[in-house]
């Protein structure tokens, strides 16, 4: 029942907000955001999180739907799930608030879809149904493509079709493998039809059965769809457009949450579902993050547009969450998920920062802006302190899910197979790779470039001499805006930024109740690939048990 | 990997709540950030930053001496604060259950190293931080605020860095040091001069700190811990086996572990390749230079190799290395040092001299003659630094040692001159009443005492007559000589507030300015305070460290005699032209260093009637080009801007163009073909999603037909 509320919640409010007053409609969509947080506070509280690893609040009965596929509306949340929820559910009075003063036409559209948003992604992390899943994920691209393209600025309405047609396409070729899972589970034992099911804790099961061939074409057709949502190089370009063109709630969403969508079903649906495929070619994937890591962190550092620099640090970012994902030990998805949650705190609030220099200036320029720390100290001193949490500073959130994602990476080599290195005719040696660790240095030389890139975005915006926009000077000396903003940050923007702020020292300090709490789901999900590595089917040097697995397996 | 009996048998360490003490200097300092930030949003404007920070931090100085005093040092104290990165999973291994835990607490591990590198961070920082509180005077309710917070932090992560218990807190240690000097480096934000200075010290720390990073994955990937006490428990193992001589029983692996960590403590404390940094570093403020760049953070790298002394002694190749790397930047930075006019800048090339004196006393397996030089370095090198800061704060930033002359023989500049002469005499090595002397004796002595280290022995000796000289040049510019001097153009930026928004009015000269100003108070009573215990430390340290190396025999940079491979294990002595190394040395040393001074002399004070022109000036031509190359740091900025910096720029933009033009494109190519298709087969739809929704419907299905067809 809780989870439903915390689902239909932000519907209701998008409902009162579409039809009530325009001038109330931020403060209605401010207290259903703000009754969702404290809700979600309720959820965390009522959590058992001595079995952190079962899906909890699903109805005994769940509401059954379209009995004839099978499709059932259950929800429930791990403590993965949860955090996430809760990172949703944090942000929502957050984007409410960044755009309080932002917003001035057609406000009830605005945020109705915020709210309908809200309600969307919350439910892709609660849904424990394939197809409810499903349509969730892909309901959250038209609230934001409405955002994106009403809302944004000037090259909006190119960067909301790039967006939706991206994610869209990959996101359909995503459903064709899940689908394809569960035609699959029909069949499994001994070809009688069992009847569809679409339940993801079933669907697990029945896919592990498959052969490795059947898996690897899984993968791809899920990493198809995922990798475009995270994003993972090369499907990434639609993300800086989107972002730079979004609103700054648009854009605080988007790095918070949306990507997170992405690695979140990376997590769910990819490591349970094909644990053999994701073995052979999880060193693939990890050279895609590495690339992503290093080509966004080489481009952010010739960007002239902030919000693009930082959009394209997203790229650099999500590449250390994938890669400590497909590290497939411990240390390594604990990393993953951590960081989902700390990019989207120290990401989130950069935009929030960004935005509010916008606000004020109208560029995003970082020729036509500098030194603004001599005018808007206060400004500065968060974007300081934001930057030092994205560079991964140690004592801030940021350090500990890149560290852990780093040490997964460098202890991987045991878990992966040779998938990558067969393909391209190389045999790695006797045992399948000692090349983690060449996996978490080059990864690392990231760490290098985010300092690169990020100081040169802190020397360009906060210190050295004052920039502003020459427009801009006239303006605000010549005529009075009397809707025009006081330089430095009010009390409500500073309000919005110190809940961030706080928690990313919480998080960076003491980390170990998060830590804790993720332990028992993430030790269910290496299991399997423990099993594996410990039964003969998966040993890479008898390619011969490969084609006889397939043989036996393969035709249903 | 080990026996169990052998991580139990351990002995040395104990749990104590007397420990506990030491969490007063986190808390301490933590508290003194909250509270300059506190200041900062208040707007106070007066100087109760500084004194909070000078209390607070006095009172850590005296929480660490009495934890001294407490527990002594013969043996180690674990006291723990609270869980940080803490937890474990279990897991199977050939189908055995197996517990792993990743262990990384707030907890602090106090032995001799500890104690004496805390002892002086908080010593010195409370001293520096009183000399702040007056130079940084011009930026009451201004800058204020923000300096003593970011100095506090400092403090804060030095003191995280040195007392970790594990190499985790230790990497935030190492990093919050870094941002502190980040910040403090560019205190004068509006400057691009700092600004770029910040971000080059941030950056080029980062390179070490990546190696180190590694280091430590390679640490708990070999030993399953991240913990100095499990850790340290195995390596006792290998030095055993090494002390028969086995050196193979030692994996790969874990004689690559000190090579990784080597690079983290190049970068931080500025050795070759990665010293680029800290002359640069320059642009901070110079209480910042002196406490910073000079005394404490630098040491980190020192601090790190003593911390894991017992991993160094385990490769063949890392202890060599070391000592080579520390006795090529000790020449190098001398060289550079000699032909710079700027006198901060000539500091700052002589700590990284310094510090590569450090090096190679661990190096040469004189952990304690590193230790002892750090030690007494941090005192006669914090005071150079103030000195000079005194003079720029007097004379509106002038630093060019052509610009000043004479300053001793004017009025209020007497304690300032003696510290400055006392601060020369320890950096030159003046034989026998100086504490330098003993400390850097020590090293050359020890480079000479094994026969394997010969060729470093000279390289430091020679070194010793280019540090004696370049800093007496100094002295006998600035200090002594006919009273010239010409004022600053600038006065630490504190102006451009009063300039509007920092736009380039530049005034040609300011007023209140034009006439120098000798020190008050606070930073008269640093300098002779720091004067005297360089003197006062003598009694405590002389001959072989004395009470240093009491500190060091007791921690884990001890020295066990275990490095065979370096000669020790032979006991085959090395000796200085037939003499006795150590010995000789006391006299050698001495008299190099004198004629260092007295070369000083005759080229830069007898008979020298201007401050801009010397007898140097002639002697120069004749070296051809050198004194130029030198002058500019024989370009190794420019050639790494040429070879790294420009190709990755290039390389950046390069990418940027594939990204936007040609990634970018032929996605879109593939995006325009359904919906080109779609135009054709139904123009008449309206709306976009629309169409979409029907492409979807019908490539859903062929979709899915493929992926069946395929997969099965």
């Amino acid at each position: 029942m809780l989870l439903t509320a915390l689902i239909l919640m932000p519907l209701l409010f998008a409902g009162i907000v579409a039809f009530a007053p325009a001038r109330n409609a931020r403060g209605m969509a401010l207290l259903g955001t703000t009754l969702a947080l404290a809700l979600g506070a309720f959820v965390c509280s009522q959590f058992d999180w001595g079995y952190a690893d079962k899906h909890q609040f699903g109805a005994a009965e769940p509401f059954v739907w379209f009995p004839a596929l099978g499709l059932n509306l259950s929800l429930g949340v791990d403590s993965v799930a949860l955090m996430l929820v809760l990172l949703t559910v944090l942000l929502g009075p957050i984007c409410v608030l960044c755009s309080w003063t932002a917003i001035t036409q057609r406000v009830r559209t605005y945020y109705s879809w915020l709210l309908v948003l809200q309600a969307a992604m919350t439910g892709v992390f609660c849904a424990r149904d394939v197809i409810f899943f499903y349509i969730c994920f892909e309901f959250t691209l038209i609230p934001m493509f409405i955002l994106i393209s009403l809302y944004g600025s000037t090259n909006r309405r190119k960067a909301a079709i790039k967006f939706f047609l991206f994610t869209f396409t990959g996101s359909v070729i995503a459903l064709a493998g899940l689908i394809y899972v569960a035609w699959y589970a029909t069949t499994t034992s001994g070809g009688r039809f069992q009847g569809w099911t679409f339940d993801i804790g079933a669907l697990e099961s029945a896919a592990r059965t498959m052969s490795l061939r059947q898996q690897s074409i899984v993968l791809l057709a899920l990493m198809a769809g995922f990798a475009v949502k995270v994003p993972l190089f090369p499907v990434h370009t639609w993300l800086p457009l989107a972002h730079t063109e979004a609103p700054t709630a648009g854009s605080v969403i988007l790095a918070g949450v949306l990507l997170k969508l992405g690695t979140y079903a990376l997590y769910r649906f990819v490591l349970p579902f094909v644990p053999e495929a994701v073995v052979e070619y999880a060193p693939f994937i990890g050279v895609l993050c590495i690339i992503g890591i290093l080509y966004g962190g080489l481009i952010c550092w010739v960007q002239t547009d902030v919000k693009k620099l930082v959009a394209y640090s997203s790229v650099a970012h999500l590449g250390f969450c994938v890669l400590g994902l497909f590290a497939l030990n411990n240390t390594g998805i604990t990393g993953s998920i951590l960081y989902m949650i700390n990019h989207g705190l120290s990401t989130g609030a950069l935009f929030l920062l960004i935005g509010m220099v916008y606000e004020r200036y109208h560029t995003r320029s970082m020729k036509e802006l500098g030194g603004l720390a001599s005018k808007m100290p206060v400004w500065a001193t968060f974007m300081v302190f934001f930057t030092m949490a994205s560079v991964g500073l140690p004592g801030l959130n940021g350090f500990v899910s890149e560290f852990l994602c780093l040490l997964g990476a460098f202890q991987a080599s045991s878990a992966w197979g040779s998938g990558l290195w067969g393909s391209l005719g190389l045999q790695p040696g006797a045992t399948p790779g000692d090349y983690g660790p060449w996996f978490a240095a080059v990864a690392g030389v990231g760490m290098i470039v985010a300092a690169m890139y990020l100081l040169y975005m802190v020397g360009r915006m906060v210190w050295g001499p004052l920039v502003e926009p020459r427009s801009h000077a006239h303006h605000a000396h010549g005529a009075e805006d009397p809707n025009a903003l006081p330089r430095d940050l009010t009390p409500r923007e500073i309000g919005l930024l110190i809940p961030i702020a706080a928690l990313c020292i919480g998080l960076g300090i003491y980390p170990k109740p998060v830590l804790d709490a993720l332990q028992p789901p993430v030790s269910r999900t290496i299991a399997h690939y423990e099993q594996l590595r410990n039964s003969p089917r998966l040993t890479p040097t008898a390619p011969a048990e490969h084609a006889s697995a397939q043989d036996g397996e393969g035709a249903p | 990997m080990l026996s169990q009996e052998h991580i139990t048998g351990h002995a040395a360490t104990a749990i104590d709540e007397g420990g506990m003490l030491t969490m007063l200097v986190p808390a301490l300092t933590i508290l003194a950030v909250v509270l300059c930030g506190l200041f900062a949003a208040m707007r106070v404007k007066n100087k109760a930053p500084a004194f909070v920070t000078v209390a607070l931090l006095a009172a850590s100085f005296v929480a660490v001496l009495m934890t001294y005093l407490n527990l002594g040092v013969e043996k180690t104290w674990i006291a723990h604060g609270f869980d940080w990165i803490n937890f474990s999973w279990s897991g199977s291994e050939n189908r055995k259950l197996t517990t792993h835990a990743l262990i990384a607490n707030f907890s602090f591990y106090l032995d001799g190293l500890t104690i004496l590198w805390m002892l002086f961070v908080t010593g010195l920082g409370t001293l520096i931080a009183l000399y702040a509180s007056e130079y940084m005077s011009h930026d009451v309710g201004a800058g204020y605020c923000r300096f003593f917070a970011a100095f506090s932090l400092f403090v804060f992560s030095m003191a995280c860095l040195v007392m970790a218990d594990n190499f985790l807190l230790l990497y935030l240690g190492w990093e919050g040091v870094g941002l502190c000097s980040y910040l403090l480096i560019g205190y004068f934000y509006k400057k691009p001069s700092a600004v770029a200075a910040a971000k080059k010290a941030f950056i080029v720390n980062r390179i070490g700190d990546l190696f180190l990073a590694l280091g430590i994955m390679l640490i708990y990937t070999h030993f399953g811990s991240l913990e100095y006490t499990t850790v340290f428990a195995q390596t006792e193992t290998y030095i055993e086996a090494l002390k028969e001589g086995n050196l193979e029983v030692i994996p790969a692996t874990v004689q690559l572990i000190p090579l990784l960590l080597m690079g983290g403590a190049f970068g931080k404390s500025a050795q070759l390749p990665l010293y680029v940094w800290l002359p640069d570093a320059m642009e901070g403020p110079t209480p910042v230079s002196a406490l910073i760049h000079a005394a404490t953070m630098v040491t980190a790298g020192v601090f790190l190799v003593a911390r894991t002394y017992p991993l160094f002694l385990l490769s063949e190749h890392a202890l060599p290395a070391v000592a080579w790397i520390g006795a090529l930047t000790a020449f190098f930075s001398a060289t550079i040092g000699m032909a710079q006019f700027d006198i901060k800048r000539i500091m700052a090339y002589s700590t990284v001299s310094q510090l590569g004196y450090m090096f190679c006393g661990l190096g040469v397996l004189t952990s304690v003659g590193g230790a002892f030089h750090v030690f007494t370095h941090a005192f006669f090198k914090a005071m150079l630094f103030l000195a000079c800061g005194a003079v720029m704060h007097g004379f509106a930033g002038q630093l060019d040692l052509r610009k000043l002359s004479g300053v001793g023989f004017m009025r209020g500049w007497k304690v300032t001159t003696v510290a400055m002469l006392v601060g020369c005499l320890n950096l030159a090595g003046f034989p026998i009443i100086t504490s330098g002397y003993w400390s850097k004796d020590m090293i050359l002595g020890e480079a000479f005492a094994n026969p394997h280290t010969q060729a470093i022995g000279w390289i430091l000796l020679l070194t010793a007559g280019l540090t004696a000289y370049y800093t007496f040049r100094v002295f006998f510019r600035v200090f002594v000589g006919p009273v010239q001097y010409e004022m600053g153009d600038e006065h630490h930026g504190a102006h451009e507030d009063a300039h509007g928004h920092g736009e380039a009015t530049h005034a040609p000269a300011h007023a209140t300015h034009a006439t120098p100003h000798a020190p008050g108070w606070a930073i008269n009573t640093v300098l002779a305070v720091l004067a005297i215990s360089a003197f006062a430390i003598i009694p405590f340290t002389y001959s072989h460290g004395g009470w240093v190396h009491t500190m060091i025999e007791g921690s884990t940079a001890r020295y066990e005699g275990a490095a065979a491979y370096l000669g020790h294990g032979e006991h085959a002595h090395g000796t200085f032209l037939g003499f006795e190394a150590h010995g000789a040395l006391m006299v050698v040393s001495g008299i190099v260093g004198a004629i260092g001074i007295v070369i000083a002399w005759w080229l830069h004070y007898a008979g020298r009637t201007t401050a801009a022109t010397s007898r140097a000036d002639a002697l120069l031509p004749k070296l051809g080009p050198i004194p130029r190359w030198a002058q500019h740091k024989w370009y190794v900025d420019e050639f790494y801007d040429f070879l790294i910096v420009r190709p990755l720029w290039v390389l950046s933009n390069i990418f940027h163009f594939i990204d936007q033009y040609i990634v970018d494109g032929i996605v879109d190519l593939f995006g325009a073909a359904p919906s080109l298709t779609g135009k054709a087969v139904r123009p008449s739809q309206s709306g976009e999603l629309h169409s979409y929704a029907a492409w979807m419907a019908g490539g859903m299905a062929v979709l899915i037909l493929i992926v069946i067809l395929v997969a099965t």
